[in-house]
């Protein structure tokens, strides 16, 4: 379901505008991972134009090929060669058509800053169109241009949106702004999946400004002039609701069964169990969700923030009763989401209300409303017990993972096995496993969240085998390192303990602690230090990492996302806690859900991006997050004494557990 | 109600119901949209604007007590394709992700810089701790507060 069958159209992927200008398109959307500019290095790259000459159309269903989505830290490692390929096709299509027209063959002709030059002439691109535009089967093979030659891949850059951000020029969803159009504003049943028992708009309808009030099946909103007059007048409708429970889905996946697990832990010298726990925590964008529907006419448009344009297009046109020809999705740049833009919940809500009031229709959620009705990143339950040989490495190990469904994608126990069983294989080697993914049942609405189950996964792992050193007194570096087998990560493992000087303890209330994984074929480490206060409060003073994400186009950009990831992997890990009754969120705002502000960022984070440049590129939106975790409770244990092996790792927690 | 407001240097006039918050005039009469919404609660300062020379949460200002003040937003700070110095700052470190809570970093710097031109990192980090973001960029917005200040 991942892979495109149809053969990619260059038409469909490089339009040269009449102005020699470059349209590149791409079905991936950006929010914020830097995708738009890593696509346009590359074009400008192949096409050999400058790079503010390339503009990117992401995600535009009327125009992108078909796409699934963007998720996984995929987009890069997916779209980058096929645009690459696209780019050089055109290339040589323009090519071919200056050696007609100059009468000059095309070996002795080459690029240069947007045109074709040779035989001492020169012809720009935009006369090479005749009215005929690039288009054809783009082969399986096209020669690339030479490295040597390609100006922006390899090179930092900064966001190419980035003076429009800093002059609040870029147009977010919520500032999309088109003629008529009104406000909208949701009426909220009292739990998910309550139906509508009756309901009394009379006396919304006769507030200020308010122009329809919508109803369509379990969905009630209402549509205003202004914002306050919508969220008001909602605020006036009396509805009267039959609360059904929903439940998540159950499902049991073996992901790895070796044999003589069980045999080879009772023969083992030494024998370790525990059990680590992750609370469910929010996606907490800082923009709640929004979204711009026009439902005029038979047709629709709508202005949305998603990592699936088609989805959105798809469930549009089923809700409005429209063919999905008619329905016409334009992403565009949205508050950062980490998963959380999978669901299409604010989209549909607009096309609703648009359709119902026949105007263009803003719907703002509020911030309560993003946190008591956006999904969540599911708890979990991870029970590990491995055990020893004489030695002191690891002879047998079993995991139990035990969580929520992490996306709709479906039961299907491969797709569980890479979602909500992300990383619940360990990445060490020599020695049999059992690991077992035991969907439970919840309440709370869960669903995609940045690296799915990776980052708790890990969390349990990497906190085991730094307890499984302690044991068999073995030093934890070390320790991971008998156990990898695996060159590229054993090189970022050696690296960051290299950086981090691993061999010097800080001295005092400090401690260090070390994580690694392998993350979607990105191999990412991790040295934390922190400092931890006769009360148990932890302080994150400085994180180390190092990055192999094989072949890497813009390392400035990578940086960023690392450098992000474990930022907010730390704010997780030290303060989030989303809580729930019987799947009703109550804690809806940022005074009772409080995430990482400045005073909490670490003094440095200091990233070493070190890609094989030989190996093809893989994601960095997730893999920074991932092992963060890990390596602070690994510190506090180091720093402390105290063995953290639940999140978050707060003072009242830190206290208790440490010794004496 | 009808008022006059005093945005980015120019006089600007609207007409709206009472108690209507400066960052709804801002956004949805003078389409000024760099000002976002986060919270309407002055909790996670993306509505930042800086009125009066400080740098307040416009969801908790009505448009009737901006009237009496002065309101520069994130549009009001470069003079025309010229940046400021923290502006320019922020694009050259890339001191951004998704961006969305950038305008109101830039005012809370802006503010900060403007009353003391040096401010250590401290001061930077208290300065800039009611602009939360999710991204994770705060290394990178210290370091070029840091650098306009020359302080790095």
């Amino acid at each position: 379901m991942w892979d495109r069958h149809d053969p990619e159209r260059l038409e469909q992927r490089i339009r040269v505008e009449v102005d020699g200008s470059i349209t590149a398109l791409s079905g991936k959307v950006d929010f914020g991972q830097g995708i738009r500019t890593a696509f346009a290095q590359i074009v400008a790259d192949e096409l050999d134009v400058p790079i503010d000459r390339v503009n990117i159309v992401l995600g535009d269903t009327d125009q992108v090929p078909f796409d699934f989505g963007t998720f996984g830290s995929h987009s890069v490692a997916q779209e980058t060669p096929l645009l690459r390929k696209a780019a050089a096709f055109a290339r040589h299509q323009l090519l071919g058509r200056a050696s007609a027209k100059l009468g000059v063959p095309t070996e002795k002709l080459s690029t240069e800053g947007g045109a074709i030059v040779g035989g001492g002439k020169r012809v720009p691109y935009a006369e090479l169109l005749d009215s005929e535009p690039l288009a054809g089967t783009i082969p399986d093979r096209v020669a690339l241009m030479p490295k040597e030659r390609r100006k922006y891949a390899g090179r930092p850059m900064p966001h190419l949106e980035a003076r429009d951000i800093v002059t609040g020029r870029a147009t977010f969803v919520a500032d999309v702004r088109l003629p008529g159009m009104a406000r909208g504003a949701m009426v909220r049943p009292p739990m998910r999946g309550a139906k509508l028992r009756s309901l009394d708009d009379s006396a919304a309808r006769t507030m200020p400004g308010v122009i329809a009030v919508v109803r369509n099946g379990d969905v009630v909103g209402v549509v205003a002039e202004r914002d306050e007059q919508a969220r008001a007048a909602a605020g006036a409708v009396v509805a009267e609701w039959n609360a059904i429970p929903v439940e998540g889905p159950t499902a049991e996946v073996p992901m790895r069964s070796d044999a003589d697990v069980d045999e080879k832990l009772r023969g083992a010298s030494v024998r370790l169990a525990q059990t680590y726990v992750l609370p469910p925590i929010a996606s907490a964008p800082i923009g709640p969700s929004a979204a711009v529907a026009d439902v005029r006419g038979y047709g629709a448009t709508m202005y949305v923030g998603t990592q699936r344009p088609f989805g959105v297009r798809e469930q549009v046109a089923k809700t409005l009763g429209l063919p999905e020809k008619k329905v016409r999705v334009l992403p565009q740049i949205t508050s950062g989401t980490y998963g959380r833009n999978s669901a299409a919940d604010a989209a549909i809500e607009a096309a609703i209300l648009s359709k119902g009031s026949g105007r263009p229709v803003l719907l703002q959620w509020t911030r309560e409303e993003e946190f008591a009705w956006s999904p969540s990143r599911p708890e979990a339950v991870l029970e590990i017990s491995a055990g020893l040989d004489a030695d002191g490495r690891i002879v047998a190990w079993r995991y139990d993972e035990h969580t929520n469904v992490h996306t709709a994608a479906g039961l299907d126990p491969q797709i569980l096995s890479v979602t909500s069983g992300r990383n619940a294989i360990p990445p060490y080697a020599g020695f049999p496993a059992k690991v077992t993914l035991h969907i439970e049942p919840t309440r709370l609405r869960t669903a995609n969240f940045r690296s799915l189950a990776a980052a708790e996964n890990v969390f349990a792992i990497e906190s085991f085998m730094d307890e499984l050193a302690t044991l068999s007194e073995q030093d934890p570096l070390a320790f991971r390192l008998r156990h990898i087998d695996d060159e590229r990560f054993r090189r970022v493992v050696e690296r960051v303990a290299e950086r981090s000087g691993w061999r010097e303890r800080p001295g005092g209330r400090r401690g260090r602690g070390i994580a690694c994984t392998v993350y979607h074929g990105t191999y990412v480490a991790q040295v934390a230090e922190v400092e931890v206060s006769l009360s148990g409060a932890v302080r994150l003073v400085k994180v180390w990492c190092v990055v192999d994400p094989g072949q890497t186009l813009n390392p400035e950009g990578v940086r960023n996302q690392i450098e992000g990831g474990i930022q907010q992997s730390a704010s997780w890990t030290l303060k989030e806690e989303l809580l729930h009754r019987d799947g009703r969120v109550m804690n809806t705002g940022w005074d009772t859900y409080p995430i990482a502000t400045f005073r909490d960022a670490p003094d440095s984070i200091e990233v070493s991006v070190e890609g094989d440049d030989s190996a093809p590129p893989t994601g960095v939106g997730e893999p920074g997050a991932v092992p963060t975790a890990a390596a602070i409770a690994n510190a506090v244990y180091a720093a402390s004494g105290a063995r953290l092996r639940s999140v978050p790792l707060t003072r009242e927690r830190v206290r208790k557990a440490m010794p004496g | 109600m009808k008022l006059a407001l005093s945005v980015n240097g120019e006089r600007r006039e609207v007409d709206v119901p009472p108690n209507t918050t400066l960052l709804s005039v801002l956004r949805d009469d003078l389409d000024l949209t760099g000002t976002r919404y986060g919270c309407g609660r002055g909790q996670c300062g993306a509505c930042y604007v800086i009125a009066d020379s400080r740098a307040v949460a416009s969801c908790l200002l009505t448009a009737d007590q901006a009237a009496r003040m002065e309101i520069t937003t994130v549009e009001g700070l470069a003079k025309g394709d010229e940046l400021t110095p923290v502006q320019q700052a922020f694009v050259d470190l890339d001191a951004m992700q998704c961006g969305y809570c950038t305008s109101g970093m830039v005012i809370s710097a802006a503010a900060l810089l403007a009353r003391d031109p040096n401010p250590d990192e401290t001061s930077i980090r208290d300065a800039l701790a009611g602009n939360l973001c999710r991204c994770g960029v705060y290394g990178r917005a210290i370091r070029a507060v840091q650098r306009v200040a020359g302080t790095s």
